[in-house]
């Protein structure tokens, strides 16, 4: 069957792939004196005035929204940097650059909480959306391949764009599957050795009545 | 795959209504079941006969399948091995093949209103596969976007009535 189940459409919304992003470190300069946090997940602090210290993003977010902190924004975030990677993007049609996991994410995150922390904010945001759209075209063409039940191998996917090309993915790989198996001849086998039998009387019991 | 009405020769003997050899359309899961007692033998449904599939190799695109079977590849799958058709399993890969990459290019691109023309001729099957990809593409769009991030419960904000 080609993309018929009724399993739900994506396993991840895009707000719990950003949900899971905001995990990822940042570094912070805080403005304010405070005793270190303990979390679960990690203890953080002590903070102190104009000493950079690393917390969750998510955190950072909380911090800079009380305006307790600045975020310094991650070193790939750079204009320098962001266009090596755009052109590595655009000259290597075949591969993916190493772009951080989760940049989609955080990016947004930033661009949302922290925008006049973010030096050439108006280039950095421009070019991240090019890489953004350059790198989604490359996956399309990288998907035209598919054309029988094979290993699939595309590294240096980031979070978010193997989360908007799943539901797509899965129910074709599903479907190539289905029809590039060998079960539907051994189907036909098996039903051709049931063929001999003679009539048998007796329904099975899940069988529908017919009169 | 109950609309979906195959030829039989009937074999019953002494029934008044259908005589032994005639042809007549069934329900799929009612020829099958005759199909296993022996009592009718199936013909290749016209989906799957030579003309079209002539139509699907010179363009594999722009065949209409849904009018002809909506649940193409399914139901190929099952009538396959009751009619002892080796081919069809071969002809459902290669027409999905050639149908995938059309289904692909538009369902992560072209917009909705744009693409209705393109949606007619495809199968449930490959409405769904469509449909997904549009879906997940539309949320990514929402959430890039931006706009409230947190809903507000539907119970909230409703005012207690009072009690009289």
């Amino acid at each position: 069957m080609a993309g018929q189940s009724d399993s739900p459409i994506s396993l991840f919304s895009p707000e719990e792939v950003e949900f899971i992003a905001e995990d990822e470190l940042m570094e912070i300069v805080p403005n304010m004196r405070m005793d270190p946090l303990n979390f679960i997940c990690g203890d953080f602090g002590p903070f102190f005035p104009q000493i950079p210290v690393k917390v969750p993003l998510w955190l950072a977010v909380a911090l800079k929204k009380r305006g307790k902190c600045t975020i310094r924004p991650p070193q790939w975030m750079s204009v320098e940097n962001l266009t090596q990677l755009l052109e590595g993007e655009r000259e290597d049609q075949g591969t993916f650059q190493a772009v951080p996991f989760h940049y989609i994410e955080i990016s947004r995150l930033l661009f949302d909480h922290a925008r006049e922390d973010i030096p050439d904010i108006y280039m950095v945001r421009s070019l991240i959306e090019d890489i953004r759209d350059v790198r989604l075209h490359k996956v399309e063409t990288n998907l035209e391949k598919f054309s029988a039940t094979s290993a699939v191998k595309i590294a240096h996917l980031s979070a978010m764009e193997v989360n908007v090309v799943r539901p797509f993915v899965v129910r074709s790989l599903q479907a190539f599957y289905k029809h590039d198996n060998p079960v539907v001849t051994a189907d036909l086998d098996s039903m051709s050795n049931r063929q001999p039998q003679v009539r048998q009387p007796q329904v099975p019991n899940n069988a529908r009545r017919f009169e | 795959m109950f609309n979906d009405c195959i030829i039989i020769y009937s074999i019953f003997g002494g029934c008044s209504q259908v005589e032994e050899g005639a042809k007549v359309e069934l329900p799929f899961w009612l020829a099958q079941e005759l199909y296993l007692r022996q009592a009718v033998s199936i013909n290749v449904p016209a989906c799957f006969n030579q003309k079209t599939r002539r139509e699907i190799q010179a363009d594999a695109a722009n065949v209409d399948l849904r009018s002809r079977c909506p649940y193409f590849y399914e139901f190929g799958c099952k009538i396959a091995p009751l009619v002892g058709d080796r081919t069809i399993g071969k002809m459902l890969l290669s027409t999905f093949q050639m149908r995938y990459k059309d289904i692909l290019t538009k369902a992560h691109t072209v917009a909705y209103a744009m693409a209705s023309k393109f949606l007619t001729v495809l199968t449930k099957e490959e409405t769904n596969l469509y449909e997904a990809a549009q879906l997940s593409m539309a949320t990514f769009k929402k959430w890039r976007i931006g706009g409230p991030r947190f809903q507000r419960a539907s119970v909230l904000g409703r005012k207690r009535k009072p009690i009289e």
